[in-house]
C-alpha cells in the first residue's frame, strides 16, 4: 500500500473502532475495550511515524474521492479536500497517538463500569487531533477542531462532580465561541481567495497582498486558536477545565490539546500568510508579546497555586506562551524549536498529570499544603515527580531543554522572558512534590491566596501500573537532543514550504549561561519557598501582605465567571484588530 | 452584495456576547451562545449570495444557470449539526449542575471555589 493511500487511515482507524466499541459495549468485557483502544493508538501511532518517515523524502499527499485540483478542470479551481502530512505535522500526530496510549493505559480499569463510553471518546478525541494534523484545508481542519472540541468538553465533565461540571461549562462556552469567531474567519477568507485549500489560498493571498478582509479573517481564526491554545488574555478557561477534568484527560490536554492549536496557527502563517505583510507584522510583533506576557502570567500564577492540578494548568499556560515566542520569529529554526518544545513539554507534562492523578487516588486529595508528608509511603511517585519537576525546571538533559535553548537564543529579551518562566514552573512543581512526598516544610508563600477544593479519584489499580507509563514517557523525554536535530531541520523547512526542499540539521545551541541560567533559578526559587518562615514581626507581615497584593490581584481576575472570561476573548480581539489598523 | 446583512450579523454578534458576558443563568446564558452562533450563519450566507442567483440544486434546472455559492452554505449546515451537539451537551451539564448544586447562576457556580 503506498504512503498515499495510508494517509487517511490513521483518522479512519480510531473513528471506526469507537463504532464497533459504541455498538457492542453492552456485550464487551470492558477491560478488553481498553486494550482495543490502546492498540488502537498504538497502531494509529506507528502509521503517521511511518508517514513522517515518508515524508521527509517528499509530501505525501491524499485528495478524497480523487478531486485532485486537475479534476475540476479549471486552472486555480480546487474543489477537492486534501490530507498532506509533512514530516512535522505527521510527527505530531505520532506523538498525540503515544500519548493517548500511554494515558488509556494509565486509565486501565478506572472506568470499569461505564460501558466503555471512556475509551470510546477517547478515540473520537484522538481521530479529531490527527486530522487536525494533517489536513490542507481551512474549513476541515474547522471541522476537526470542533470535533476535538466537543469530544473534550464530554470528557472534561466526565466524572459528573460539582467543579467538573462547572469547569467543563466554563470550557464548552469560551471554546464554542471562539469556534463560532473561526467559522466567521473562514467565510472572509475564503469570501476573497474563493478556495479552502492551504496551498491555493497561499498563491492568492500572495498575488492579492495585504487587504483588510484577510487580515480580518485571519483575525478571527487566530482569536479561535489563541482561545484554545490558552494565550492571554484567551487563557482564563485552562486553568478552570485542566484543574477538574479527569487526571488522563488533563494528561491529552495540557500534552497536546492545546499546542495542536498552536501547531495549526503556525502551518495557517506559514503556508497561507507568509507573504500577506500586514498579518506578518501582526505575528512578527503582537504574537511575540502576548508569548511573553503568557510565559510570565502563566508562570506567575503557576507559583501562586496549591491545588497540585491547577498549578500544573497555569504551568501549561506559560509553555504555551514560550511555543508562541517560537512560532513568532516565522523561521525554520522557529518552527523546529516549537515542534522539539510540543514535544518535550508534553511528554513532562503528561508524566506530571499522571503523577497528580496518582495523589488524587491514593492521598485523596490535591492540596499541596494539606497534603504535607501525605505522600511519603508512595515516594517512588515522588522521585518521578522530582526527576519532571528538574526536566521542566530546565535541567540540561532532554529535547525540552534543547528546545528552551534553541527559542531562548534568538534574542536577550526572549532569553530572560523564557529563563523565568522555566524557572516559576520548575520551582512550583518541585516545591509541590518536596511537600506532598518529602514533607519538606517552609511556611506557606503566595500559594495561600490560591483556590483549592477536596477532590479524589478512584483508587483501584496499582502504583506500578500507574507509573509504568510515567516512566516510559519520561524515558522518552530525556532522549539527547542531537538525535532528533536533522529531522527537525527539514520539519521545520517542510513546515513553510510543504514542497520545497527540506532544510539543513537544526544547530546545536552551543554552551551559554543560558544553559544553565534556568535551572539555577529553579533551585535558588525552591529553596527560597522551603526554607521561609511565618512571618511574625509587624515589619514581616506588613511585606508579606504587600508580597501577596499582586497575586491576589491576579486571582481575583481569573474569577471563574465564563461572562468574564468572554469579556477578556473580546478584548484579545480588539487587541488583534486594533494591531491591524494601527 | 448590500451592507444589510452584515449589519445584521454584526448586532446577532453584539447582542448575543452582551447577553453572556451579563447573563445570570445558565439556560439563558446558552440561549445567548444560540444568538451569537445565528450571526456567524447570517455572515456566511450573505458572503455567498448573489443576485438574482436561484438555490444551488441543479435538479430541473440547465446547468450554467446562476446559483448562490454552495460551499458556504455547506459550511453553515455542518456547523449548525455540530452547533446542535454542542447546545445539547451544554443543556445536559446544567441540568445536571442543577441536579448538584440547586441553583444555575454562574456567580454561585464557579469551579474550585468552595466558599461560594
Amino acid at each position: 500500500m503506498s504512503a498515499s493511500a495510508l494517509l487517511p487511515v490513521p483518522v479512519l482507524l480510531p473513528l471506526g473502532v469507537a463504532t464497533f466499541l459504541l455498538v457492542f459495549a453492552h456485550s464487551l468485557p470492558s477491560r478488553l475495550s481498553t486494550v482495543v483502544a490502546i492498540l488502537t493508538a498504538t497502531i494509529g501511532g506507528l502509521i503517521c511515524a511511518f508517514l513522517a518517515h515518508a515524508a521527509l523524502d517528499g509530501p505525501v499527499l491524499h485528495w478524497f474521492g480523487g478531486w485532485t485540483p486537475a479534476s475540476s478542470g479549471r486552472p486555480g479551481v480546487v474543489l477537492g479536500i486534501s490530507f498532506l502530512a509533512d514530516p512535522a505535522s505527521a510527527a505530531v500526530a505520532a506523538f498525540a497517538a503515544l500519548l493517548f496510549a500511554a494515558a488509556l493505559l494509565f486509565t486501565w480499569s478506572y472506568f470499569d463500569e461505564a460501558l466503555s463510553h471512556f475509551e470510546i471518546l477517547m478515540l473520537l478525541f484522538l481521530a479529531g487531533i490527527t486530522g487536525f494534523c494533517l489536513t490542507h484545508d481551512l474549513f476541515n481542519l474547522f471541522v476537526w477542531f470542533e470535533l476535538m472540541s466537543v469530544a473534550a468538553f464530554s470528557l472534561t465533565a466526565y466524572p459528573l462532580g460539582k467543579s467538573s461540571l462547572e469547569g467543563a461549562f466554563n470550557f464548552t462556552i469560551t471554546n464554542a465561541f471562539g469556534s463560532y469567531m473561526m467559522l466567521a474567519g473562514v467565510g472572509l477568507i475564503y469570501a476573497r481567495t474563493g478556495t479552502l485549500d492551504f496551498t491555493q489560498m497561499g498563491r492568492v493571498v500572495a498575488a492579492a497582498g495585504s487587504d483588510p478582509v484577510l487580515s480580518g479573517g485571519f483575525c478571527l481564526i487566530a482569536a479561535a486558536l489563541l482561545t484554545k491554545a490558552a494565550i492571554v488574555p484567551f487563557h482564563m478557561w485552562l486553568a478552570d477545565a485542566h484543574a477538574v477534568a479527569p487526571s488522563p484527560v488533563s494528561v491529552i490536554f495540557s500534552g497536546i490539546m492545546v499546542s495542536v492549536a498552536l501547531f495549526a496557527l503556525a502551518k495557517l502563517v506559514a503556508q497561507v500568510f507568509i507573504r500577506d505583510a500586514e498579518v506578518m507584522a501582526l505575528v512578527r510583533i503582537l504574537l511575540l508579546w502576548l508569548g511573553a506576557a503568557t510565559a510570565l502570567v502563566g508562570g506567575a500564577m503557576a507559583f501562586a497555586q496549591r491545588h497540585l492540578k491547577r498549578l500544573l494548568a497555569f504551568s501549561t499556560i506559560a509553555h504555551l506562551g514560550i511555543m508562541l515566542i517560537g512560532i513568532a520569529a516565522v523561521t525554520p529554526t522557529g518552527f523546529g524549536g516549537f515542534v522539539l518544545y510540543l514535544f518535550g513539554h508534553g511528554l513532562i507534562k503528561a508524566t506530571l498529570f499522571m503523577i497528580a492523578g496518582i495523589v488524587l487516588a491514593v492521598c485523596a486529595s490535591g492540596d499541596e499544603i494539606g497534603l504535607y508528608g501525605k505522600g511519603r509511603s508512595i515516594w517512588p511517585a515522588g522521585v518521578v515527580m522530582a526527576i519532571a519537576g528538574l526536566l521542566l525546571g530546565g535541567l540540561p538533559v532532554g529535547l525540552l531543554h534543547n528546545a528552551t535553548e534553541s527559542l531562548a537564543s534568538r534574542s536577550p529579551t526572549t532569553a530572560v522572558v523564557i529563563t523565568l518562566a522555566t524557572a516559576l514552573t520548575g520551582a512550583a512543581v518541585l516545591r509541590a512534590g518536596a511537600r506532598i512526598f518529602f514533607g519538606c516544610s517552609g511556611a506557606p508563600g503566595v500559594e495561600i491566596t490560591a483556590p483549592t477544593a477536596r477532590q479524589h479519584e478512584k483508587n483501584n489499580r496499582g502504583l506500578a501500573l500507574m507509573l509504568t507509563p510515567c516512566v516510559a514517557l519520561l524515558a522518552v523525554a530525556v532522549i539527547p537532543g542531537w538525535l532528533v536535530m536533522p529531522f527537525l531541520g527539514t520539519a521545520g523547512a517542510r513546515l513553510i514550504d510543504p514542497f520545497g526542499a527540506g532544510g539543513p540539521p537544526m544547530p546545536m545551541p552551543p554552551f551559554s549561561v543560558v544553559t544553565f541560567a534556568p535551572i539555577a533559578m529553579t533551585l535558588v526559587l525552591v529553596l527560597f519557598a522551603l526554607l521561609r518562615e511565618r512571618p511574625t514581626r509587624p515589619l514581616a507581615r506588613k511585606l508579606f501582605r504587600l508580597e501577596l497584593l499582586p497575586f491576589r490581584g491576579m486571582q481575583f481576575l481569573h474569577s471563574g465567571l465564563v461572562g468574564d472570561y468572554v469579556a477578556w476573548m473580546l478584548i484579545g480581539v480588539a487587541a488583534l484588530a486594533g494591531f491591524l489598523t494601527r | 452584495m448590500s451592507v444589510f446583512p452584515w449589519l445584521v450579523a454584526a448586532w446577532l454578534l453584539g447582542i448575543g456576547l452582551y447577553g453572556i458576558i451579563t447573563s445570570r443563568h445558565y439556560v439563558h446564558l446558552i440561549g445567548c451562545l444560540s444568538v451569537l452562533q445565528s450571526g456567524t450563519y447570517v455572515l456566511l450566507l450573505g458572503i455567498g449570495y448573489k443576485w438574482g442567483a436561484g438555490p444551488p440544486i441543479f435538479y430541473d434546472h440547465p446547468a450554467g444557470t446562476p446559483a448562490v455559492d454552495p460551499i458556504v452554505q455547506a459550511l453553515v449546515l455542518t456547523d449548525i449539526v455540530v452547533g446542535a451537539a454542542v447546545t445539547a451537551l451544554l443543556l445536559v451539564i446544567a441540568l445536571q449542575v442543577h441536579k448538584r448544586r440547586g441553583s444555575l447562576d454562574p456567580q454561585e457556580l464557579r469551579p474550585l471555589r468552595p466558599d461560594n
